[in-house]
């Protein structure tokens, strides 16, 4: 369909992306324009002296960063954001290319990455860069993977939100008729969670361990994606127990894989394939695997249906 | 059999209408397909809703711990009246354990039983009527929110936002009423210049003039309970000779609403204050303790939140507020700045200037660890901040004490401190004191020049010459003499003096002398030839 646009194609950007590591350390004393913007592009980051709350420091705490995001971009360049080909998702080309999704709350900054405005005629759009070192999510789209399955108007479970970053791009990809339910056991985390979710009303926050799913089943309702990030050796039994609770016949669930965690002694390849038999046993059927070089060391992402309806033969 | 269906909303009870089904566990889904089909496996018997957030959040709360809540057992109560042989089905084993013992309610949880869930939590809506599903989601966030919130002991009077924006509303006040006050001087001024000289505190001015109003009445109205008696009178007798001009009703009028203004924002300015401090000690008791409210909440603000602040480390808290001199001299390698807004502690304030920057040091130090335990510990008292000032005081008299007790040292203390200068002190034996004839003849000169250049050379002091003849010598030898520096050991004056071969050996001796001369303190030259 659009060939330019594919996936593969966008790995050529990722090793030009490579450079974010490099830019994110030498950023010393790069001037101090864009304050308090941690984002994973070109440094603007002066010395130590992080302090989001700078911009708003005096008085209202505006949002961290305040509206100096113009992305790596410099000041006033001309850049065109194009769909991607997963729903929801946008690709933002200019001096470089960068993921980004549409900006649910305008203005707002949720862990100081860039933003860029652009104008549609009248009406003012705002997108934020999506960090694929800090998202596995990201990782996986600019990987390649064919289906997230997460688009406008879904249902999707989250389980292991963290600080809410990436829950925050979910939560701008599925837009105002959609719903995430992040569940986050960590109670340091979970507060910045809540932070999150107060801004944005299509997040419900979950303070539980999602091993036990019966716990909040009075807060979900049935969901069409999980997406599970948990790292935890036990995570194929927590994502079919929050699936047999909560995941729609049909649907789909999105895991991410980290050898380390599950079994340090052995080979990635190996662990990946011990989990998915794990899966099959479970009624998830793993459609497919995809690694998160160079994004990721030894980690994968799987994607598969549950339950799938039964196929009508002829 | 009955169903117990626990949502954000409330609490449902289905009743099975066709238990057949139940028995082919796999293909109960396709009951559940559509709202219709759904209807007819299961009906809606009862639907308690929760009266508002805090039954629901109670009721979320007991299903969390597995126990029978207040609102479930009513509920449960009303099945049991009517029918107590029907079985409940339960999504929660240790749920239906403990109903089991409270009610006598016999209750079911298998796996056709969690299918039979699916079902219902599938078509949620369809099945519980009079509930739209916009409002079951609102109520599902609540719900979530104030649960999250609840797990997190997230506590109201722990929100250091208040801080943030009580100090810049505190800020902003004190702009304004600058502004209004001045305004109000001027403005009055028109009328009653010499007011405003004689009385200089702002509110006490503003308050004469809404009593006074036109200067007419200075000599009716009662000051006493604004101004002290001297200026009072000082008034009363300016009011008479005043060289303003009159005024209208009208602009009089307006003047007193002015003052009325900042008489009230100055009362409500001392109230937030005070706020402030309530705020600051409940919030972060040890830092308050440590610096003080006015400093605590600025670094506070400065630094967006207290988290924020409990992330940089000490130096960073020390210079905090002074970031434009800092950067300046990191970027022209300049000395940074010792302090920012630190230096506005007490305990800074009080040093001399040469131990602000010690105590600065210091005070950052151990404020940073009490902002740690504010932000990030479990119980809130002032125990540490305490410990940790009467620490910082022991040391800052330490440090005085130090300064004072230099300045009475011993000599020998003094003297060891001194720079190390190498003297160098070589003496040879000088044998012109040995004879008593006098050694003025000219042949004897030629001859004495080879014999007496060794014992001359070591004449290293330069004194003052006392009489010679001849100028040039005199000249040289003066000059030779003055860059010398003159040091309290001295030397043999004599053989320099008297001798007129001395005169020749002296030439001889100036470049080497003019070569030995680079020590500048001392003068003693080494005997390098």
């Amino acid at each position: 369909m659009r060939p330019g646009f594919s996936p593969r194609g966008d790995r050529g950007g990722g090793r030009g992306r490579g450079g974010f590591r490099g830019g994110r350390g030498g950023g010393a004393g790069r001037g101090f324009g864009d304050r308090g913007e941690r984002g994973g592009f070109r440094g603007g980051r002066g010395g130590g002296f992080q302090s989001p709350g700078r911009g708003g420091g005096r008085g209202t705490p505006r949002g961290r960063g305040g509206r100096g995001g113009r992305g790596g971009f410099g000041g006033g360049r001309k850049v065109l954001v194009e769909p991607h080909r997963h729903e929801g998702v946008f690709i933002c080309r200019g001096k470089e290319d960068a993921l980004v999704t549409k900006n649910m709350v305008m203005g707002d900054s949720v862990y100081g990455e860039k933003r860029i405005s652009v104008e549609e005629g009248e009406t003012k759009i705002e997108y934020r860069a999506w960090n694929p070192f800090r998202s596995k999510l990201a990782a996986a789209i600019l990987g390649g993977v064919d289906q997230i399955h997460i688009k406008p108007g879904a249902k999707v479970m989250y389980l292991g939100a963290a600080s809410g970053t990436t829950v925050s791009h979910v939560s701008d990809i599925v837009g105002p008729d959609g719903l995430v339910y992040a569940v986050e056991f960590s109670h340091r985390s979970g507060r910045d969670l809540l932070n999150v979710a107060k801004k944005r009303t299509n997040i419900i926050p979950i303070i539980e361990d999602a091993r036990h799913p019966h716990k909040y089943r009075m807060l979900v309702g049935m969901v069409d994606v999980i997406f599970a990030d948990v790292a935890q050796p036990d995570q194929t039994r927590i994502v079919a127990l929050n699936a047999h609770n909560f995941l729609k016949n049909g649907g789909h669930f999105v895991i991410s894989i980290k050898a380390n965690c599950i079994d340090s002694t052995a080979a990635p390849e190996a662990v990946f394939a011990s989990e998915v038999k794990k899966m099959s046993s479970e009624n998830m059927k793993p459609q497919e695997q995809l690694t998160l070089e160079p994004y990721e060391r030894d980690h994968a992402v799987v994607v598969g249906i549950y339950r799938p309806p039964p196929k009508q033969k002829k | 059999m009955l169903v117990l269906f626990e949502t954000a909303a409330g609490y449902a009870i289905f009743k099975v209408l066709d238990e057949s089904k139940l028995q082919e566990v796999d293909s109960l889904w396709k009951e559940f397909e559509t709202p219709e089909k759904a209807n007819k496996v299961v009906k809606l018997k009862h639907f308690e809703k929760f009266q508002d957030t805090t039954e629901a959040l109670a009721a979320a709360t007991a299903l969390v711990e597995g126990k029978i809540g207040k609102s479930l057992k009513k509920v449960l109560k009303k099945v049991v009246a009517k029918e107590a042989h029907e079985q409940l089905a339960i999504s929660d084993a240790k749920l239906g354990g403990a109903i089991k013992d409270k009610l006598s309610l016999n209750c079911v949880h298998s796996p056709a039983v969690a299918e039979l869930m699916r079902g219902i939590r599938k078509q949620m809506e369809g099945l519980i009527s009079g509930l739209p599903p916009k409002e079951m989601s609102a109520m599902a966030l609540g719900l979530a929110h104030s649960l999250s919130r609840y797990k997190l002991k997230f506590s109201p009077d722990k929100v250091d936002t208040m801080i943030v924006q009580a100090i810049s509303l505190l800020d902003d006040l004190d702009k304004e009423l600058n502004n209004y006050i001045m305004r109000c001087r001027e403005w009055y001024g028109w009328h009653f210049p010499e007011l405003g000289k004689i009385v200089t505190d702002n509110l006490a001015y503003c308050k004469a003039v809404r009593k006074i109003g036109d200067r007419t009445n200075v000599a009716t109205s009662d000051l006493s309970d604004i101004l002290p008696e001297e200026i009072e009178a000082e008034v009363k007798l300016a009011a008479e000779i005043s060289m303003g001009t009159e005024v209208s009703e009208e602009d009089i009028g307006n003047i007193m609403h002015l003052c009325d203004q900042v008489v009230e924002i100055t009362e409500y300015r001392s109230q937030l204050y005070d706020y402030l401090k309530n705020r600051m000690m409940a919030i972060a008791p040890n830092l308050t303790v440590m610096v003080g409210e006015l400093v605590g909440a600025r670094l506070i603000s400065h630094a967006g939140s207290l988290l924020n602040l409990a992330k940089h480390p000490s130096s960073t808290v020390q210079i905090l507020g002074a970031e434009k001199a800092l950067f300046r001299a990191l970027k022209t390698r300049k000395d940074t700045p010792k302090y920012g807004l630190i230096y506005h502690a007490s305990l800074v304030g009080q040093t001399t200037a040469k131990n602000k920057g010690k105590i600065s040091r210091m005070l950052a130090a151990k404020a940073a660890l009490a902002i740690r335990y504010d932000a990030l510990g479990e119980d809130t008292n002032a125990e540490m901040g305490i410990e940790n000032r009467a620490k910082l005081e022991a040391r800052l008299r330490h440090l005085e004490e130090k300064g004072i007790r230099r300045i009475s040292g011993t000599g020998k203390a003094l003297a060891m401190a001194d720079k190390y200068q190498h003297k160098s002190d070589v003496r040879v034996y000088d044998p012109s004191g040995d004879s008593t004839i006098p050694t003025t003849s000219k042949k004897r000169k030629f001859e004495e020049v080879e014999e007496t250049t060794e014992p001359v050379t070591p004449v290293v002091k330069a004194k003052k010459v006392k009489k010679e003849p001849e100028t040039e010598e005199v000249e040289t030898v003066a000059e030779t003499e003055e860059p010398p520096k003159k040091k309290k050991k001295k030397k043999d004056k004599k053989a320099e003096v008297a001798e007129e071969p001395m005169e020749q050996e002296q030439e001889v001796e100036e470049p080497t002398e003019k070569k030995k001369k680079k020590k500048k303190k001392k003068v003693k030259e080494e005997e390098d030839e």
